[in-house]
């Protein structure tokens, strides 16, 4: 194998892949990338079992060739050397890396040591999307999933494929949001409806990656997933089990509706929890009459505090409790400049949206008070 | 065959491959993994993920047919599917709990949860007379028993049966009759919130303002001063204008150790009834309510085996339940019966773990108001007779002390130790207001 390439496209490439490079692996070969000049291109490709991700590399194949290396070290060198122009050349089982004022010898491992990369066998029917579009997505839902790993199901984002939209659905119990991809924004040639489950680590690893302009296909098998771009491909297992039977917990309608800057809002909660204790609760109460809202938290150790914000309100006199964490964690995916915020009972959760927005809500649970 | 052999038979094959293969490959490759099925000498082996999958049919096999073959040389194939359900962690309990906003709700009006609903209560022997009381009590609402007293050990559904009451005023009543449940540490928070925040009217209010006030778990007002006056006068004026009060505790009134006088006087005016540990028949219906309650089936076996198992709390019935139905849906099948007594018996280890003497004399002195010293003095007070008596039987029946030891203990010699658990042996089932207090004093010791 002799291959000549640009640091600059190596770096990119190998970016790409190490996320999912697993230093503490007890297979010494996951430790190592392999680079695959077989073909028409240069492919890299690094894995942990349950995702692997390949990059393609741009670049010259003076001899065709393959072989795995050492990626801890292979990256360290990439990363700090000095000129562009480099040649990678595998003269028996060592690898020669040579730039005009530098050159390295590394140890490869044998490439039949190196994980077979699955296939998908449905290469037919794919999903076309925006990489743009899916990110805004992904960005806006997954504040809510679940972060341990007790229940996989909701350490997993629900991908709803329902031909005239797709739904992305997150939850941990006591948040959760959906956000709605109309079918004019992806493309698809999949007949049937269908749901999966996507790991979280999947769709961060995804997220990472994906640039805005990257033209996304979405391929589906039986238990995996493969996203697949110009760039990069990352394949990866499907969580099994089933999503909870979230409908009946979305809130249809409200007793009060308020609608207000959410700026303001999101100033106001982050000064006064400053106030709260350990249940991170701030009272959102409202006053129709005056038109306001107050927030205020207080605090047995410390005190307490009251902000005021003008707001449009509809509805009956309200005053709930939420975890101030997650009110942020909601507002913070509102684009627009105003929101609106649904209350229910006390005890019955609440919903936040951009006002008339039908793609995307949040819904949270109060806390509930003593 | 059974999924115990199917598991055995495959951990010998791994032990042989473990021979054969490095460390590192077998631990990547091949620890999780189980034989799921043999159907017409074909194995079908369960891995995580395709790499498994792909790497295991390209490069091992061979081997790992050679030693399915030295158990069994019959195998003509062996399949693969990936399915990771067999490997997924084993869940802790903890999210056996529903969370919040996926389960039922409670009605904030009236504190009501609709989950505990007549269709679903069992009636039998053990609380026939709290229920024709309850039925009356709906039929003519803060006429009939007024005030209705409860009581019951932990887990023989009083909570279940006073909100089914109110559930079922609500329902045949509409919005004429308003009931308000609350269990009474709400209660006693509520006052102490409108004692800081200068809001006691709210609470008034709150309270007084309804036909039918349901309070859970009375016990846990007494010695609490201000909450028990609060209460007093919220009883008082409900009374008098009629309204229905309905109150649960884990105890009859005059065994609730620091309740004021006039509090006591005054549950006992009305009609006290108490529910006991439900029968093995009622057992059977409570599970397969629970059954239906949740859309699900269960071997009829297994059902009347817990029943069997489990005498007493209905809550330790339905956690048994949610455990097996827990494990029943993640396998995917029906358990075995070996199975079924594993969870059982692992769940009920942990509720009765072996007591020592001191929490005995603790848990004695407790219930009776004496000091430790009394308990164990030879002072031949009248009321440290019954108290001496139940440490004896207790200390020879939970923490399995011989005679000689409890006489020494005691200061008594062993006959009087042996007449005094035999007595109180004889009088538990024939007095219930004695098998009531061991039954509390036992609680008490396993709550710790």
């Amino acid at each position: 194998m002799k291959l000549v390439v640009t640091k600059t496209n190596l770096k990119n490439c190998l970016k790409v892949i190490e996320g999912v490079i697993k230093n503490d692996a007890n297979l010494s070969i996951l430790k190592n990338i392999l680079i695959d000049a077989d073909g028409d291109e240069i492919k890299l490709t690094s894995t942990n079992l349950e995702i692997a991700i390949t990059s393609v590399l741009n670049g010259k194949i003076l001899e065709k060739g393959k072989t795995t290396v050492l990626f801890d070290v292979f990256f360290n060198i990439i990363n700090n050397l000095q000129l562009e122009r480099l040649n990678l050349n595998l003269i028996d089982s060592k690898i020669e890396l040579i730039t005009d004022n530098y050159s390295a010898i590394l140890n490869t491992q044998p490439v039949d040591e190196f994980p077979i990369i699955p296939k998908i066998k449905n290469d037919k029917e794919f999903i076309e999307i925006k990489g743009g579009i899916l990110k805004e997505a992904i960005n806006q839902i997954i504040s809510s999933a679940q972060t341990t790993e007790t229940r996989p199901e909701l350490n997993s984002v629900l991908f709803l494929f329902n031909i005239e939209n797709i739904k992305l659905t997150t939850t941990d119990g006591i948040r959760l949001s959906e956000k709605t991809i109309p079918n004019t924004q992806f493309e698809s040639n999949f007949e049937n409806k269908f749901n999966i489950l996507i790991p979280l680590k999947t769709i961060n690893e995804l997220n990472k990656i994906l640039n805005e302009d990257d033209v996304l296909k979405i391929f589906i098998d039986e238990n995996q997933i493969l996203f697949k771009t110009q760039r990069f491909e990352l394949i990866s297992r499907l969580t099994s089990g089933s999503f909870p039977d979230y409908e009946a917990v979305v809130p249809k309608e409200f007793k009060t509706e308020i609608v207000l800057n959410k700026e303001e809002l999101i100033s106001a909660i982050k000064l006064t929890s400053i106030f709260t204790n350990k249940t991170m609760g701030i009272n959102i109460k409202t006053n129709i009459n005056k038109k306001i809202i107050e927030i205020f938290s207080q605090n047995q150790t410390i005190g307490e505090n009251k902000y005021i914000l003008q707001s449009k309100i509809k509805g009956e006199e309200k005053e709930i409790i939420f975890n101030w964490k997650y009110l942020l964690d909601g507002l913070k995916n509102i684009k627009t400049e105003e929101v609106f915020l649904g209350l229910n009972e006390e005890n019955k959760p609440a919903l936040i949206k951009a006002p008339g927005d039908n793609y995307y809500f949040y819904i949270l649970m109060p806390i509930l008070s003593v | 065959m059974e999924k115990e052999e199917l598991k055995n038979l495959w951990k010998k094959v791994l032990g042989v491959l473990e021979l054969q293969i490095s460390k590192p490959n077998f631990v990547t490759w091949l620890k999780n993994s189980a034989l799921i099925e043999i159907k017409n000498d074909v194995w079908v082996i369960a891995l995580p993920n395709n790499f498994a999958k792909e790497w295991i049919e390209n490069k091992y096999l061979k081997i790992i047919l050679n030693a399915c073959r030295e158990e069994n040389p019959f195998v003509k194939k062996i399949e693969f599917v990936v399915d990771d359900k067999y490997f997924q962690k084993e869940k802790s309990d903890e999210i056996l709990e529903e969370k919040p906003l996926l389960s039922f709700r409670v009605d904030p009006e009236t504190g009501l949860n609709p989950r505990y609903s007549l269709k679903s209560f069992v009636v039998g022997s053990s609380n026939e007379l709290a229920y024709n009381a309850g039925m009356a009590i709906i039929k003519e609402v803060g006429i009939k028993y007024n005030p209705f007293f409860v009581y019951g050990g932990v887990g023989v559904g009083k909570t279940h049966f006073i909100q089914m009451i109110g559930n079922e005023i609500l329902r045949i009543y509409k919005n004429k009759i308003k009931p308000r449940y609350v269990p009474s540490e709400k209660f006693t928070n509520d006052i102490v919130w409108a004692i800081r925040n200068k809001r006691m009217d709210d609470i008034k209010k709150k309270y007084r303002d309804v036909d039918v006030l349901i309070i859970d778990d009375i016990q846990f007002i007494g010695g609490k001063e201000k909450t028990e006056e609060e209460f007093f006068h919220t009883f008082n004026s409900l009374y008098q204008n009629n309204k229905q009060i309905i109150i649960s505790s884990d105890r009859p009134p005059q065994s609730i150790p620091v309740l004021e006088e006039r509090l006591r006087s005054r549950f006992e005016g009305g009609l006290i009834v108490d529910i006991s540990y439900p029968d093995y028949e009622m057992r059977v219906a409570i599970i397969k309510n629970k059954l239906q309650e949740r859309n699900k089936n269960l071997n009829e076996e297994i059902i009347h085996f817990i029943a069997k198992k489990i005498k007493r709390n209905i809550r330790e019935i339905e956690g048994v339940l949610n455990k097996i139905l827990f494990y029943q849906e993640n396998k995917g099948r029906e358990l075995s019966f070996n199975e079924t007594e594993e969870i059982i018996n692992k769940t009920i280890e942990g509720i009765y773990k072996k007591v020592d003497e001191e929490q005995i004399i603790k848990a004695i002195s407790k219930f009776f108001n004496i000091s430790e010293e009394e308990l164990l003095s030879r002072k031949r007070n009248k009321n440290l007779v019954e108290p001496r008596q139940i440490f004896i039987y207790l200390l020879r029946e939970l923490a399995g002390a011989p005679y000689t030891y409890i006489a020494k203990k005691t200061g008594r010699d062993h006959t009087t130790a042996i007449h005094a658990y035999k007595k109180i042996e004889e009088e538990i089932n024939k007095n219930s207001k004695l098998y009531d207090k061991i039954l509390l004093i036992k609680e008490s010791i396993f709550k710790e």
